[in-house]
C-alpha cells in the first residue's frame, strides 16, 4: 500500500476487569427490554392483560402525539439539580434518548443548537 | 448504520464487537472449552455459540447473559439461527444436525442423521425451508426441513474448508484446497470456480457480488473480481493462517480472523471515511487539526 490510510484511533479492546455489556452504554439503553414490565397482576390474570396492554398503548400514543405537538415550540425542561432551561424543540431520536433543540437558554448563554439527554430531564412543560 | 460482530475463539471466550469500529462491547463468559462457532441473530439481540465443552449456548447479546445451554453428545462445531430467531440449528462431531425450537427448549430437538463424519458447518437456506451441511466426509448435503430428507449431495475429493451462504441470489461459497467455488444454493449446480495462489480456508462474496475476498494458509487476504475471476489485490497483515473472512452486511468492510490471535478489519474502499477510518484530503494535511489524524500506528 503506497499511502497509509488515517485512522482516528485503534479499536477499543476488552476491559480486563469486566465482561462488558455496559448498562450505561447507548447500545444497551436503546436495545434493552422496557424498564416497565407487565404488572404481576396482569401476568396472572388473562382477562386483565389485554386491558393493561390497551392502557399502555393509549399512554404511548398520547406521548408520541405530545412529541409531535411540541415541534418548533418553546419548551421548559426541568432537570436535575433544580436546573430549568428553555429551548425550541425540534426532534427526538427514535429511542427517546436525546432531544434535538434550538436556542437553548442556559445560565452561561444561549446555545444555537444542542442535544438534551433525556435521562437528565425530569419533566418538561409548554403551551400547546 | 450500526452493526455488530461476534467472534469465536479457542480460548473459550467469544466476544461481541461494534461492527463498524471493532470496539469491544462484551465477552460471553460460560463455555468451558474452545468455541468453534459463533453467530448473531438478524437484529443482533441474541448470540449463539458452539463449543468443545459439548454444548451450544444462546446468549442475550444486549446484557451478555447466558440464556440457554443445549447439551450435546460431542464437540459442537456450528450453530445458526433462523431469520425469525425461533429455531437454532447445530452440528458437530457426533455427525448429527439438530434443530431446536427456542420457544420450547426443553423439548427434544429434531435430529437429522446422514453424514458419516463430523459436521463442520450447517446453515439455513431458501428462506429457512432447507438446510445445508458440510462435513469431514467430504460432502455437502442439502436437506428439506419439513421432511428431514436429503435432497441432494455434493461430493468432493478433498475436505471442504468453509461454506458460506448469500441469501440474496441464493449463492453458496465453498472453499477447498486452493479453490473458491460458487454454487447455486437451491440446485447445488456449480456457477464457477476460482483458483487462488495458496490453500484457502475461507471466502466471502461482497453483497453487490462484484468481488470476493479469500484468506488461507499463506497469511494473506486476496481480493478477486467475481465476474472476471481476476486477482485484484492481495494484502499482508496477519502473522498466521487466516481461518475466517466475512464481509459486513453493508459491504463497507470485511473482517478476517487468524491463528495469530487477531481479528482484523479491512476497508472495502480504501481511503473512504467509515468507522475509525478517516478520509484525508491533501488540503487537510496542512490544517490545524492535522495532529488528530494518525498516519502511523499510534502507541498502544
Amino acid at each position: 500500500m503506497t499511502t497509509p490510510v488515517s485512522v482516528l484511533r485503534l479499536p477499543k479492546g476488552p476491559d480486563p476487569n469486566s465482561r462488558g455489556f455496559d448498562p450505561k452504554s447507548p447500545r444497551f439503553i436503546a436495545l434493552c427490554r422496557t424498564s416497565i414490565a407487565t404488572s404481576p397482576a396482569s401476568e396472572a390474570d388473562a382477562e386483565q392483560l389485554p386491558r393493561e396492554q390497551h392502557a399502555r398503548s393509549v399512554l404511548r400514543e398520547s406521548f408520541l402525539r405530545c412529541l409531535l405537538s411540541m415541534a418548533n415550540k418553546k419548551i421548559q425542561f426541568h432537570m436535575y439539580e433544580r436546573v430549568t432551561v428553555e429551548a425550541t424543540f425540534r426532534a427526538s431520536d427514535i429511542d427517546v434518548l436525546n432531544f434535538q433543540v434550538s436556542d437553548l437558554h442556559t445560565p452561561i448563554g444561549v446555545q444555537k443548537e444542542a442535544l438534551i439527554r433525556c435521562q437528565d430531564v425530569i419533566l418538561f412543560t409548554f403551551d400547546a | 448504520m450500526a452493526t455488530s460482530s461476534s467472534s469465536a475463539c479457542k480460548d473459550g471466550k467469544p466476544m461481541m464487537r461494534q461492527g463498524d469500529t471493532g470496539d469491544w462491547i462484551g465477552t460471553f463468559l460460560g463455555h468451558k472449552g474452545a468455541v468453534w462457532g459463533a453467530t448473531l441473530n438478524t437484529d443482533a439481540t441474541k448470540a449463539a455459540t458452539a463449543a468443545a465443552d459439548f454444548t451450544a449456548k444462546v446468549w442475550d447479546a444486549v446484557s451478555g447473559d447466558e440464556v440457554l445451554s443445549l447439551a450435546h453428545k460431542h464437540i459442537v462445531k456450528t450453530v445458526t439461527f433462523t431469520q425469525d430467531s425461533n429455531c437454532l440449528l447445530t452440528g458437530g462431531n457426533d455427525k448429527l444436525l439438530r434443530i431446536y425450537d427456542l420457544s420450547n427448549p426443553e423439548a427434544a430437538p429434531q435430529e437429522i442423521a446422514g453424514h458419516s463424519s463430523a459436521i463442520k458447518k450447517a446453515l439455513w437456506c431458501n428462506n429457512d425451508k432447507q438446510i445445508l451441511s458440510a462435513a469431514d466426509d467430504k460432502t455437502i448435503r442439502l436437506w428439506d426441513r419439513s421432511s428431514i430428507e436429503e435432497v441432494k449431495t455434493l461430493t468432493f475429493d478433498t475436505s471442504v474448508s468453509s461454506m458460506e451462504y448469500v441469501a440474496d441470489g441464493e449463492i453458496l461459497v465453498i472453499t477447498y484446497g486452493r479453490t473458491v467455488a460458487f454454487y447455486n444454493a437451491l440446485s447445488l449446480d456449480l456457477i464457477k470456480t476460482v483458483e487462488a495462489p495458496a490453500p484457502i480456508n475461507s471466502a466471502s462474496l461482497h453483497p453487490e457480488k462484484d468481488f470476493f475476498v479469500a484468506g488461507g494458509e499463506d497469511f494473506k487476504l486476496y481480493k478477486f473480481d467475481y465476474s472476471t475471476k481476476e486477482e485484484l489485490e492481495s494484502y499482508k497483515g496477519h502473522f498466521g493462517p487466516v481461518h475466517c473472512v466475512r464481509f459486513s452486511p453493508d459491504g463497507e468492510l470485511y473482517a478476517s480472523g487468524s491463528e495469530d490471535g487477531t481479528l482484523r478489519l479491512w476497508q472495502t474502499a480504501v481511503g473512504k471515511t467509515y468507522g475509525l477510518w478517516k478520509c484525508v484530503l491533501p488540503e487537510d494535511l496542512g490544517a490545524e487539526n492535522a495532529e488528530q489524524l494518525y498516519t502511523t500506528t499510534p502507541e498502544i
